[in-house]
């Protein structure tokens, strides 16, 4: 039974997803599904919020989570995922081609053909905070083993950000916490800058390190080896589709799920690390990520939540990552993005959290570093 | 109810050098983590294989790269048989060289 409890409470997301393909497909009203699904989310995140849970182990130390379990719902979201888009982009296609509405049935499920304008605005939004979600899974997969790297590649190449699973691992967890890593973000920055320098500052990195891996191997920048070109290469597909479902009109439904997807990806970089300072050379500790553990974070997010033991056991599976008393928000993640979304807010409640970390978990070198920050008046 | 999914745990041995030290390595782990459960000083920094602290020489054995080494290692290394322990899983019984670090 604890077997069952602990690998079925992952599948959140999985299950919603799905909830959020059969709402466009069904169509009408219940194109927003998943926007209203982001915000019941939101709701239950907040409500939770003080209900924390360690990782379970059997009496032998042994963890609960079934490796081959939880891997085939990752590499099964992959499917999932593109045929998020591509149910998206078949309703780009009706409403371009002003298919007239009309009740028809599917297996004795009615659905709506043809498309409003203010439902397709439902459907885009849901498609793109869903394709965002899709993250959690690109992440896991990146430090994870041969196919799973490859599949992590192409779950991010959906949102036109495949740069992400090479950046991460080989800049993001080295650099962390220093000026190093595009991926932290200093304190003063807010979210909507964050995007974009993150975004591309690792598709930056990802372009250097395979030009210095290209350099070393005596191949050409425009090889096929080209790890960087290639995860561009990965996103053609899904601009091909939607440039034939809706021309220009397509793009632009595109452009809006991949920048509401990307603006998902750093917001969570953002949140994992915001104003956590790490001298360059020294060892990545606890203390320099923020965990966000909460029950609900914790399930949904498939324990991403937990920064602190996973930037210091990084080949550690999810569902065996634990509280390490790392600085915590003491809030969800879906609560704290709402306070990201307003730069004010956000620093009023992180101030004290960072005074706190440069009082009682900062080293000397730290402190200095943060001292800098304070006399230019950014905390 | 998910036994089908469950897989039997096999282990190579690990033959660390120089000292001889042995150490199991169950499947589904790599090579630094089973070192450091066993209690060897083995040196390490990121364990996501970026960085490149925990190099180690494969003297004997097969080993399977759980990512590219390409990126860390340069091509002398790859080709005098270097991997890094933390993408390291075993595929046989292997005897490895490293510089432990001093306790």
């Amino acid at each position: 039974m604890k077997t069952f409890y602990v690998n079925a409470r992952y599948l959140i997301v999985p299950l919603m997803t799905i909830a959020t393909i059969l709402g466009l497909l069904i169509g009408n009203t219940f194109a927003w599904l998943g926007v209203i699904l982001f915000g019941i989310n939101t709701i239950i995140d907040t409500l939770t919020k003080n209900i924390h849970l360690r990782a379970d182990f059997d009496k032998n130390g042994n963890s609960y989570g079934i490796k081959k379990l939880q891997y085939a719902v990752m590499y099964f979201m992959l499917p999932t995922f593109i045929l998020l888009q591509v149910v998206l982009a078949w309703r780009l296609f009706q409403y371009t081609s002003f298919i007239p509405f009309e009740t028809m049935s599917f297996l004795g499920v009615s659905y709506q053909n043809g498309i409003s304008g203010f439902n397709l605005i439902g459907s885009v939004l849901s498609a793109g905070l869903w394709a965002g979600l899709g993250i959690i899974y690109g992440h896991e997969l990146s430090h994870n083993r041969k196919e799973g790297f490859l599949v992590s590649r192409l779950i991010m190449a959906l949102s036109g950000a495949s740069h992400f699973t090479y950046a991460h691992v080989y800049n993001h967890h080295l650099d962390l916490g220093h000026e190093d890593d595009p991926a932290t973000a200093p304190r003063g920055r807010n979210v909507y800058s964050h995007a974009w320098l993150s975004h591309a500052g690792q598709s930056q990195y990802s372009y250097d390190l395979e030009r210095d891996k290209l350099k070393r191997q005596n191949k050409s920048f425009f090889s096929l080896s080209n790890k960087w070109i290639a995860g561009y290469l990965y996103s053609l597909p899904s601009i091909l589709l939607f440039v034939w479902a809706g021309g220009v009109f397509g793009i632009l439904a595109l452009i809006i799920v991949w920048a509401i997807s990307n603006f998902l990806l750093e917001a969570l970089n953002f949140m994992g690390h915001y104003g956590l300072i790490r001298e360059k050379g020294k060892p990545v500790e606890h203390r320099h990520s923020w965990d966000n553990d909460n029950l609900f974070t914790s399930w949904f997010f498939i324990e991403i939540g937990r920064q602190g033991d996973h930037h210091v056991r990084g080949e550690t599976y999810f569902w065996e990552l634990d509280d390490v008393d790392a600085p915590n928000y003491g809030i969800g993640y879906f609560s704290l993005f709402v306070l990201t979304l307003i730069p004010s807010l956000f620093r009023k409640f992180t101030e004290k959290l960072l005074d706190d970390w440069d009082q009682n978990k900062a080293t000397d070198g730290e402190r200095e570093i943060a001292n800098q920050f304070k006399k230019i008046s950014v905390s | 109810m998910f036994s089908f999914f469950k897989k039997k745990s096999t282990s190579y041995t690990a033959q660390i050098e120089p000292g001889g030290i042995e150490v199991k390595v169950q499947s589904g782990k790599n090579l630094l983590t089973a070192a450091l459960e066993a209690g060897i000083n083995w040196p390490y920094k990121c364990r996501v294989g970026s960085c490149g602290t925990c190099k180690c020489k494969i003297l004997e054995g097969k080993i399977s790269p759980e990512i590219d080494f390409g990126y860390v290692l340069d091509f002398n290394e790859l080709n005098d048989g270097y991997a890094l322990a933390c993408q390291t899983a075993l595929k046989t019984d292997i005897k490895v060289k490293v510089k432990l670090k001093d306790k």
